[in-house]
């Protein structure tokens, strides 16, 4: 039942918001916002409950949905160490992105607290859904807020940014899909411990393309190098709350399913795959620095930076180590706060200059000194910096990244400099150096409310920088269950490669 | 045969099951005789509303009650569940075109009553061939459906773009018709049956050559009604001209009652024939798709996209005839696949029908913009049927999309399905383009669509709406009630 609150009760919040006979805005916010933080203190609720030591999926809850043929769809919530994290993480960061929206939404403010509501219940949904049909059905259904807050409340080139992320992430969905009625009607399930199970006793050439169609989709929704490009214009046309949105959480989806679809349902197929992913993970670090070094827009610079964050996210994963699995679910936690603090404080200066140029600030350190504060601040929790969160999970994942391959390893270090480099550069151009726009001089800095919605976030990053353990604690249970069902397949791939060698053709 | 044995024939011919069987069919025709007599007295106009609402729900309530019966009249009618099941779509998709027909004619109210009568013969021909089991029993069901749509297309008969729309439903149904009558011919000639059971078994005699080449022309003109590929082009020009009440009609319910047929026909199609009908759906949502790209106009827009759809459950078709095994899967894919495009289509058609009012400006997309502003219900509304048509889960059309795909995945058309998925991505492309004009574009200066309050109309969205809703959500209320 708290599963099914958590997941449904932002949608309940969303009917009363389009329904509320009100003509002012403050009644709809305020209903947003406690909703917000029901959820999010429902959500600290089951954090907390989470038995971390445990690999089962725990609060489960489990009816019939429907049936078909002689599959039974159920409709199956549960959380596990895989997705404990990101649950919380989605249920903590949506009051702060309700709360920020008030500031920079100025039209059509109950549509806007609709979708963000209905957004809630999708990202929830994907998160918690223990059946393959339940997930999809939460998948597809998160696009289509996104959709509309892109494209009604998003900047000048919105329209094309909208369709190029709604077609680009659909037809990776819908070749997901072919994967999944594949695993359904093969296996017999719509369970994934059901198709787990059935995964196990199935040859590579069958899984392979299974996990190749979930891989395709996820890859997009990341994204992967070569799928990136959506991203960048989608985070540059987003409103802020988008951004944050995109970033913080909706991203993560994706690497969310490349672990639990993807590693944990066919793990001999990730072992097979792994090596590509190393590769496009480590690409993907570079290759996003580079990116962003070029960028003259922030809110492109950081869209870039995100895709050489996710890029160390999924290299940690498909080192299929212990310390890079950890680190990878601790790092899309980390990128989540600390992307979503810079988009949040570059959201407020926005606001103010309505410009996205670099070239249009400098010297900021002097005029908005508070904001100066907060930005070094988020900009070094994304850097990485030694006692900030980004730090543990690199650290985790470089790891991790050296027991499987020492050279891409190696290779993903130098990305950590060039981050620092682009982040850096991008500091130094907003905050440091004369003041050269007069209006710079005039603009307030950051108020009250704002600063209450970043300063917790902040408090955030140093607490996991400072104390991983009480995040990662709750990973261990279901990260070891991992290790160790990689390991038998690893076991059984090779046994199946010995018999090809010894029974020659 | 002596007498005895005739006597016999006639009991078993008049018996009770052949009367439960017969009750819908018998229903609605009594129906349609009591409104012509309606007809008579203008006294006794006020009843014609409740008359044609009565009709159909007891034609429901046959349907519910008599049952699967089997086999009757020798085998030439066949009540199966699936009959039963198409018989109450049927239903549902006259109902729908009824709702929208209510104060959409401003210029011909004399003629409303002769318009009932016509759109209720409609599911009469429709639930024969869905139930036929020889191929005159088809012909007679095809005639009794397609002679009142020639008429209804042309209802709006002092505009030319109506009356081009019937003459050309009129003339290439025709062409059609005859397609089908001469492959009947040339199977005939092949196997010396005409029923289906009987054509599967002479299809392994010496008449082989002649009964295939009739099977195709008999394939062909069930492709004619169901607009697939190359038999499409029809759809846009007629679909467009036709009162959009009858455009509702003609979208979903006449495709499901050629759907049906081809459902039962697809047993005697040999199962190297898959390959190709895979071929022709995937070259439908192709020429559907791409059709639909370029439009200007939504009620053409919809109708390029039922091209499409029509391709898709093609799949389902070309997955029963590729693996035989499956075909109660396909007809329950097929079944849900319709009912939902039903609900789907015709409330889009219906909110077109009452933006529309007596001009064709308003159904331009460019038309739609800002109507989220204006009229945030029914800008909804059209985004859920959008979305449905789409294929997007929490709607009806997405779980019909998953069965489809799931015929055919099975079937091992794998190529064919992941082509059909790729063409579902760019259907996407042209209905998000509807929901940008309506949510994110500023409203025209001039020509908003008129603000008329049509109670029938808004009673019908609602329900569609409803129905795409719960087919979503709840399929089980719709998949367990069926089988």
């Amino acid at each position: 039942m708290l599963l099914s609150l958590l997941t449904f009760l932002p949608l309940v919040g969303a009917l009363l918001v389009a329904v509320l006979p009100t003509r002012g805005n403050a009644a709809l916010r305020a209903v947003t916002l406690g909703v917000t933080l029901v959820v999010a203190a429902l959500g600290v609720w089951v954090f907390l409950g989470f038995e971390g030591a445990s690999a089962e999926a725990q609060y489960v809850e489990s009816h019939a949905w429907f049936t078909l043929g002689n599959i039974q769809v159920t409709y199956r919530l549960g959380v596990d160490g895989l997705s404990i994290l990101l649950v919380a993480l989605t249920a903590v960061l949506m009051p702060f992105v309700a709360a920020a929206s008030s500031g920079h939404i100025h039209t059509r403010q109950r549509e806007f607290l609709v979708w963000l509501l209905v957004m809630e219940t999708g990202m929830m949904g994907v998160f918690l859904a223990l059946d393959v049909m339940l997930f999809y059905f939460f998948w597809e259904v998160s696009l289509v807020p996104l959709y509309f807050i892109l494209g009604i409340w998003g900047a000048e080139k919105r329209i094309y940014a909208t369709l190029k992320f709604f077609l680009y992430t659909l037809s990776g969905s819908l070749l997901m899909l072919v994967a999944i009625i594949a695993a359904v009607y093969g296996s017999g399930h719509s369970d994934i411990a059901g198709i787990t199970d059935w995964a196990a006793s199935q040859p590579l050439a069958r899984t392979g393309w299974l996990f190749a169609g979930f891989a395709i989709a996820f890859a997009i929704k990341v994204p992967l190098i070569p799928f990136h490009t959506w991203l960048a214009d989608a985070h540059t046309q987003a409103p802020t709350a988008g951004s944050v949105i995109l970033a913080g959480v909706l991203l993560k989806m994706g690497t969310y399913g490349l672990l639990r679809f993807g590693i944990a349902m066919f793990p001999a197929a990730a072992i097979s795959a792994a090596p590509l992913f190393l590769a496009l993970g480590a690409v993907g670090i570079l290759y996003g620095a580079f990116l962003a070094m070029a960028q003259t827009d922030v809110k492109r610079l950081i869209a870039c930076s995100s895709v050489s964050h996710l890029g160390f996210v999924v290299m940690g994963m498909f080192a299929l180590t212990a310390a890079g699995l950890r680190g990878g679910v601790l790092q899309m936690i980390n990128h989540g706060l600390s992307t979503g603090l810079l988009f949040l404080l570059f959201g407020a200066i926005y606001e103010r200059r309505h410009s996205r140029d670099i070239a249009q600030f400098g010297g900021l350190a002097a005029c908005v000194p508070i904001f100066a504060f907060f930005w070094t601040f988020s900009m070094l929790a994304s850097v990485g910096l030694p006692g900030l969160n980004g730090f543990v999970g690199e650290w985790l994942i470089l790891l991790g990244t050296f027991q499987a391959s020492p050279l891409i390893a190696a290779l993903a270090v130098t990305g950590v400099i060039f981050g620092a480099v682009y982040l850096l550069k991008a500091t130094r151009g907003l905050l440091f150096g004369p003041v050269i726009h007069e209006e710079n001089r005039s603009m307030p800095d950051l108020r009250l409310a704002e600063i209450a919605v970043v300063a917790p976030l902040c408090l955030a990053c140093l607490w996991i920088g400072v104390a991983p353990g009480g995040l990662l604690n709750k990973t261990t249970g279901s990260v070891e269950a991992l290790v160790q069902r990689l390991d038998a397949a690893r076991g059984t791939l090779q046994s199946a490669m010995l018999d090809d060698v010894e029974r020659p053709r | 045969m002596t007498t005895q044995e005739i006597a016999g024939l006639i009991d078993q011919t008049y018996s009770p099951q052949t009367w439960a069987g017969l009750a819908p069919l018998l229903t609605l025709a009594g129906g349609i005789l009591l409104l012509l007599f309606v007809e008579l007295f203008e006294r006794l106009h006020p009843l014609r509303a409740p008359l044609f609402l009565a009709s159909l729900i007891g034609t429901f309530l046959a349907h519910k009650y008599a049952g699967a019966v089997g086999p009757i009249l020798g085998g030439s009618y066949i009540v199966d569940g699936a009959t039963v099941a198409w018989g109450q779509l049927f239903l549902a998709s006259t109902m729908l075109a009824w709702f929208f027909a209510r104060q959409y004619y401003r210029t011909s109210l004399a003629f409303l009553g002769e318009h009932d009568i016509l759109l209720l013969t409609a599911p009469l021909g429709m639930t024969v061939m869905a139930g036929a089991g020889d191929l005159v029993t088809f012909f007679v069901g095809l005639e009794l459906l397609s002679i009142p749509l020639y008429c209804l297309a042309a209802f709006r008969r002092r505009r030319n773009d109506s009356v081009e729309a019937g003459l050309k439903y009129f003339i290439l149904g025709a062409f059609g018709v005859a397609l089908l009558l001469y492959g009947a011919a040339l199977t005939y000639v092949g196997t010396g049956h005409l029923d289906l059971a009987g054509i599967a078994a002479g299809l392994e005699g010496p008449g082989r050559p002649l009964a295939f080449a009739g099977l195709a022309l008999i394939a062909g003109s069930l492709f004619f009604k169901l607009s697939i590929f190359p038999f499409h082009l029809w759809v846009p020009d007629v679909y467009q001209g036709s009162p959009t009440p009858i455009t509702v009609l003609m979208a979903t319910g006449t495709k499901a009652a050629a759907l049906a047929f081809l459902m039962r026909f697809a047993a005697v199609l040999p199962g190297s024939s898959a390959n190709l009908i895979a071929l022709l759906a995937v070259l439908t949502m192709a020429a559907g798709n791409l059709g639909a790209l370029v439009q200007k106009d939504l009620k053409r827009m919809l109708a390029y996209s039922g091209i499409a759809h029509a391709g898709t459950v093609l799949l389902a078709v070309a997955g029963t005839v590729a693996a035989p095994a499956l075909a109660g899967d396909a007809i329950q894919a097929v079944l849900f696949y319709m009912a939902a495009y039903i609900f789907t289509a015709g409330g889009a058609f219906g909110i077109l029908a009452w933006l529309e009012a007596d001009g064709d400006l308003f159904t331009r997309i460019d038309s739609l913009r800002g109507l989220a502003r204006r009229r945030p219900w029914l800008a909804a509304t059209l985004s859920l049927f959008l979305l449905s048509l789409g294929g997007i889960p929490a709607t009806g059309g997405f779980l019909g999309k998953w069965l489809v795909f799931s015929v055919s995945t099975r079937a091992d058309l794998i190529t064919m399905t992941i082509l059909g998925v790729l063409l579902s991505v760019v259907a996407l492309g042209y209905y998000l383009r509807v929901i940008v004009a309506m949510y994110m574009e500023p409203e025209p200066a001039e020509l908003a669509p008129p603000m008329t309050e049509r109670a029938w109309a808004t009673f019908g969205t609602s329900l569609c709406a409803w129905m795409v809703l719960i087919l979503g959500v709840l399929p089980g209320w719709f998949l367990g009630r069926v089988f």
